[in-house]
């Protein structure tokens, strides 16, 4: 058994925390004393008293096509309207993306090119924070010592380690990156760091490189909603620290699962295609 | 019928039994006393012997369980292989309802105890035997060919069932050199008594009988009141005969002689009052004597199976019993450490030990001795496959170009895994040469197994949810889960059809079971059912080790690095134009 409500408000703490102890549970956490009587809506929490994050969610928006504000633009000629670009305000922090010069450059040119190039369309993992905020579900797994995150696309995963020191550098680089979590109160935070540098952070080309150091704070706002966020450093291609915030939403479909989306297969022709025996004429 | 008395018989197959005599003895006559069983671990066969065979554990004596009139002591000892084969060929237990015992072992069986049932021709595990009554086989975990028989007048342990070239010298030989007594069991069956212990025989098939020594059921005990006497009648018989001293860590004064019986039974007769070795001087590689052990259970109260694992101990097990495998159970420790020899330092990839053992973290693990991963059937082979299926894997063969020895023409030509796609199921569960790692974690309701090579990660539930619709197929199916005691039970179906394993169909229907035997195993069964492809069932098992403190998972990026892909394309265009 393991607790399902978390305790948050002393008004009502005194009741739930004595039908608490009878069901074997402490107290999630030191009650804050408000002067506002008005409950705030109880939280799911976790069998150790930390907030439950575990569930099905995801994103909605337009982050995954572009983090900065843009408005709507063309896409793939022969998809017409449904390849286009919607349009949308930008999940950065303050503005834009404080590139140095040269990578404001870069970023244009993979925007440019991104039908080709964006890492995502040959199937390849999405790296972090992309990952969070693609157009598909994720699951979260609060396991003891360790917070798995399952994506739905391209059998992209994470291990959080909440229980190990965290070694520097990252012992190899990969997409997906080396995370590292603790528990700043009601959040839980992630060092994220060991990228490889490939990975872009949405479909308009805007990128990092293996010098990216991540800080991820998850949050509850309340049973199905949590905010996300993000510092993003990067000495090599930004002039300074960044920041993005979007809400995550939890699937509430009573029988949500994540599908399996192996996409490999839908990338074959655009990575190999070129390398296809040609039949003769 | 039995007119003598008889102190007390040793039998030796793979532990030890000792049964204790209640009657007065004649001097000169040997009565069963005890057997040695050798095992690798002499609580869990104690643990066993009194789950499933109804022995009781004797205070005082902890690797020693009583079964009726026969004591059983289990030696820690490796062995050369089960008693198949050799001059003792099974040991039997009478039950009050043998239709009762068979079908618990048989659920036990499947969920993990390592019993094995041996099925008669007709796929049966009971038939009438005259004499006998109701009858069937099994082998306890390591490798003992047990006879399950209904006899109310003998309930416990029944008779041992011995094997000869020349099945009437072989009696002769007993009652000329251990005084046993002829008889016909219920009237029926050739054999000698011991007390109310039978020794039946009968004619050994092909060839010679292997000897005992060794093999799981090592040799027979018996009691013999004047050895000294004795051994010189028997010397003089001329037996070949080992002089009788107290052995060496012998917990009495009793001596122990041994001798060569018929067909290879390797005999031993002590004094009264025998009581048998200390263990520690016989064992090779006896664990340090645990608890049996309990899982440990999750905070929110579920079998705990997280952590990460590895497939190591288990690179090698062929899936199939190699034809040439013989009655062998169980490899010895030699024969496992050659075996991964050969397959990760002979093979193409040409390891370094070095980096074998430490980066590959081959070194924290024995090499298993299983010798094939099939442990149902009991032959340890896939069953027969149908026509339909023999037709689905020919056509599975055809519809690859590269098969026919064409040239590959694209990515679709080369198999899944080659692509990056999926290993398939239960392929992906498969231990490999490299990126073994299997990583668990649980939240309440949910297990997800990640496993490391090729990077895919099964997300389990584990309350009751239907599985996908008849529109969801996919590669690796879904998964169901369930607990079953400490056993995380997963149904797996709705598969695509495209990541076939051993010629495998949409309509598979796979079990997994998964279960923690010790703080640092976890055991994996997979029972394929596919009546579109296979006649029966069938049945897998290896272990992974648990290796948390070294291993760590890698993202094994397949897909994004698969230069291999590029380069067998360009290669083959390559070939194209020289061709052209």
């Amino acid at each position: 058994m393991y607790c399902s409500v978390r305790l948050r408000q002393l008004a009502v703490s005194v009741v739930l925390v004595s039908v608490a102890s009878l069901m074997g549970c402490a107290p999630a956490s030191t009650p804050t004393a408000t002067s506002d009587a008005t409950p705030e809506p109880s939280l799911p929490t976790a069998y150790d008293g930390n907030p439950d994050l575990s569930g099905i969610w995801q994103a909605i928006g337009t982050a995954h096509w572009n983090l900065e504000d843009h408005t709507a633009s063309a896409g793939p000629p022969e998809l017409g309207a449904i390849g286009t670009m919607p349009p949308g305000k930008g999940v950065v922090v303050g503005g834009d993306i404080p590139y140095q010069e040269w990578a404001r450059e870069q970023q244009q040119e993979n925007l440019a090119r991104r039908h080709a190039e964006d890492p995502a369309t040959k199937c390849y993992l999405p790296g972090v924070p992309r990952a969070t905020y693609q157009p598909y579900p994720f699951q979260i797994l609060q396991g003891t010592g360790k917070i798995m995150i399952v994506y739905g696309i391209a059998e992209a995963n994470r291990t959080i380690h909440m229980d190990k020191d965290n070694p520097e550098p990252a012992p190899i680089d990969s997409w997906m990156g080396r995370s590292h979590g603790r528990w700043d109160g009601d959040t839980l935070v992630v060092e994220a760091s060991g990228f490889n540098g490939q990975a872009w952070l949405d479909r308009a080309g805007n990128f990092a490189s293996d010098t990216l150091r991540i800080e991820e704070r998850y949050t509850l706002m309340g049973p199905n909603a949590m905010q996300y966020e993000a510092t993003l450093e990067d000495p090599n291609v930004y002039t300074g620290a960044w920041s993005i915030k979007l809400p995550l939403y939890r699937r509430l479909e009573p029988d949500m699962e994540i599908l399996e989306y192996k996409c490999v297969e839908y990338s074959e022709e655009l990575i190999y295609g070129h390398l296809r025996k040609r039949t003769a004429q | 019928m039995i007119d003598r008395i008889f102190p007390a018989a040793l039998i030796a197959v793979a532990g030890f039994m000792v049964w204790t005599p209640t009657l007065a003895v004649a001097a000169d006559e040997a009565q069963a006393h005890h057997m040695h069983l050798a095992t690798p671990n002499s609580s869990e066969s104690v643990k066993w012997y009194v789950e499933y065979l109804a022995c009781k554990t004797v205070a005082g004596r902890p690797k020693l369980v009583n079964c009726g009139e026969m004591d059983i002591e289990f030696v820690a000892r490796t062995t050369l292989g089960g008693s198949q084969g050799t001059g003792v060929n099974h040991i039997s237990f009478s039950f009050a309802d043998v239709k009762a015992k068979m079908d618990e072992l048989e659920a036990v069986g499947v969920r993990g105890s390592g019993v094995r049932l041996q099925r008669f021709a007709d796929g049966s595990t009971l038939q009438n035997l005259p004499g006998l009554g109701k009858h069937g086989f099994i082998f306890d975990p390591w490798g003992t060919r047990i006879e399950l028989v209904e006899d109310p007048d003998v309930l416990g342990f029944h008779h041992i069932h011995l094997q000869s070239v020349a099945p009437e010298d072989a009696l002769t030989w007993y009652v000329d050199v251990l005084g046993a007594e002829r008889g016909k069991f219920k009237g029926e069956l050739d054999g000698l008594v011991f007390g109310s212990v039978w020794l039946l025989i009968e004619q050994y098939g092909d060839g010679k009988p292997a000897a005992t020594d060794e093999r799981s059921i090592d040799h027979l005990g018996f009691v013999m009141a004047e050895l000294e006497t004795a051994s010189q009648r028997i010397a003089d018989q001329g037996v070949d005969l080992q002089q009788a001293v107290v052995p060496e860590g012998a917990r009495s004064q009793a001596k122990r002689a041994f001798l060569a019986g018929p067909d290879g039974v390797l005999i031993a007769l002590v004094e009264p009052g025998w009581g048998g070795t200390e263990d520690a001087l016989i064992a090779v590689e006896e664990k340090v004597a645990t608890a049996p052990y309990t899982v440990v259970r999750t905070p929110w109260d579920e079998p705990d199976l997280q952590g990460i694992w590895t497939g190591n101990p288990s690179h090698g097990i062929p899936l199939e019993r190699p034809v040439n495998a013989g009655e062998t159970e169980s490899l010895t420790p030699q024969q496992a450490a050659a075996r991964r020899e050969r397959g990760t330092l002979g093979s193409i990839w040409g390891y370094e030990r070095e980096w074998r053992d430490t980066t590959l973290g081959y070194d924290k693990s024995a090499p298993s001795r299983q010798v094939a991963m099939v442990i149902d059937p009991p032959s340890g082979r896939i069953p027969p496959m149908t026509e339909k299926g023999r037709e689905l894997a020919a056509a599975a063969r055809e519809a690859r170009g590269y098969a026919r020895g064409e040239l590959v023409s694209g990515p679709e030509d080369l198999p899944n895994f080659v692509r990056c796609i999926t290993r398939g199921l239960p392929g992906l569960m498969m231990p490999g040469i490299y990126n073994n790692g299997l990583q668990i974690v649980q939240s309440p309701g949910y297990v997800a197994i990640q496993k490391e090579m090729i990077h895919e990660t099964r997300v389990i539930p584990t309350t009751a949810k239907p599985h996908l619709g008849p529109k969801l197929k996919q590669w690796l199916g879904s998964s169901r889960g369930h607990w079953e005691g400490d056993t995380l039970v997963v149904q797996v179906k709705g598969f695509n059809g495209r990541a076939a394993y051993r010629g495998s169909s949409e309509n598979m229907i796979l079990t997994e079971r998964y279960r923690r035997i010790d703080e640092n195993t976890l055991e994996y069964q997979f029972t394929v059912d596919d009546p579109t492809v296979w006649t029966r069932p069938w049945t897998g098992m290896f272990r992974y080790a648990k290796d948390d403190s070294q291993y760590e998972l890698v993202e094994y990026a397949c897909h994004e690095g698969n230069y291999g892909m590029t380069n067998i394309l360009s290669a083959a265009r390559s070939k194209d134009k020289t061709e052209s």
